[in-house]
């Protein structure tokens, strides 16, 4: 099986978790908004801190990303 | 224009097809292409939800600030047992809504109603503040207890000293 051929298949293994992740963020900001308008200050801090969380999760996974595709380059 | 040839693997060379022409990538490679820019595409859209979630949290920041300024809102003697008396805190934007209740004790909160922000008044009767848009009922905790609000009315901190009635902050 050829590096591309692998890369497709992996790829959509971190699209699944990236798209996850984003929904979770979504999730998270549609929370914050509800508190922000019940005036509601102290759960927003912590929803901000999960979702840099996230964000980090889907930096890591596209960094990976990034590295398999010059690894395909070299091929 | 010539088109481009290639060897047939018997010698002998034959023209590329118009379709390859027009269609030069492969399924696999163009699947490739797609869900790796879709990753990018969504990490992206992460990035902007995580900062929209910081947003929200400074934007709190912002509204909390200015709660907790002392606003003068009159003689203590002007509020007797059962007596409501309207101010505005903490800016004149924000009508409240003080009461001395039967016991002695000085409550406040914002008048504004949690359902859907027409102004409370002080109902003797049922001991509590009456929403008239929708019949919505606060207690003297500031609790809803009856009709559609399901959220307590914000609270205004008070201090009685020298004779009058400070407000000096706006709690959640």
């Amino acid at each position: 099986m050829s590096l591309r051929r692998q890369g497709t298949t992996l790829f959509a293994a971190v699209l699944a978790l990236v798209a996850t992740a984003v929904v979770l963020q979504l999730w998270l900001l549609t929370l914050s908004m509800e508190a922000l308008l019940a005036g509601e200050y102290r759960t927003l801090v912590p929803a901000a801190l999960g979702s840099t969380a996230l964000l980090a999760v889907n930096a890591a996974l596209l960094r990976y990303v990034f590295r398999f595709d010059r690894d395909v380059g070299g091929e | 224009m010539n088109a481009p040839a290639e060897d047939n693997g018997r010698g002998h060379s034959r023209q590329t097809p118009k379709w390859r022409r027009d269609f030069p990538i492969e399924w696999e490679g163009d699947h490739y292409v797609s869900r790796r820019e879709m990753v990018k595409f969504l990490t992206l859209g992460s990035l902007l939800l995580a900062i929209a979630n910081w947003a929200t949290a400074l934007a709190s920041r912002l509204l909390h600030r200015g709660s907790n300024v002392e606003r003068d809102i009159g003689p203590a003697a002007a509020l007797q047992a059962g007596q409501p008396l309207l101010f505005r805190y903490p800016t004149d934007e924000d009508p409240c809504i003080a009461v001395r209740t039967p016991e002695g004790r000085l409550v406040a909160y914002s008048q504004v109603c949690t359902h859907l922000s027409c102004a409370v008044v002080y109902d003797r009767a049922q001991n509590g503040f009456f929403c008239p848009c929708h019949h919505g009922l606060f207690n003297m905790a500031g609790a809803p207890v009856a009709g559609p609000p399901t959220r307590a009315l914000p609270r205004i901190r008070l201090e009685e000293r020298g004779g009058r009635i400070f407000a000096v902050g706006k709690e959640a």
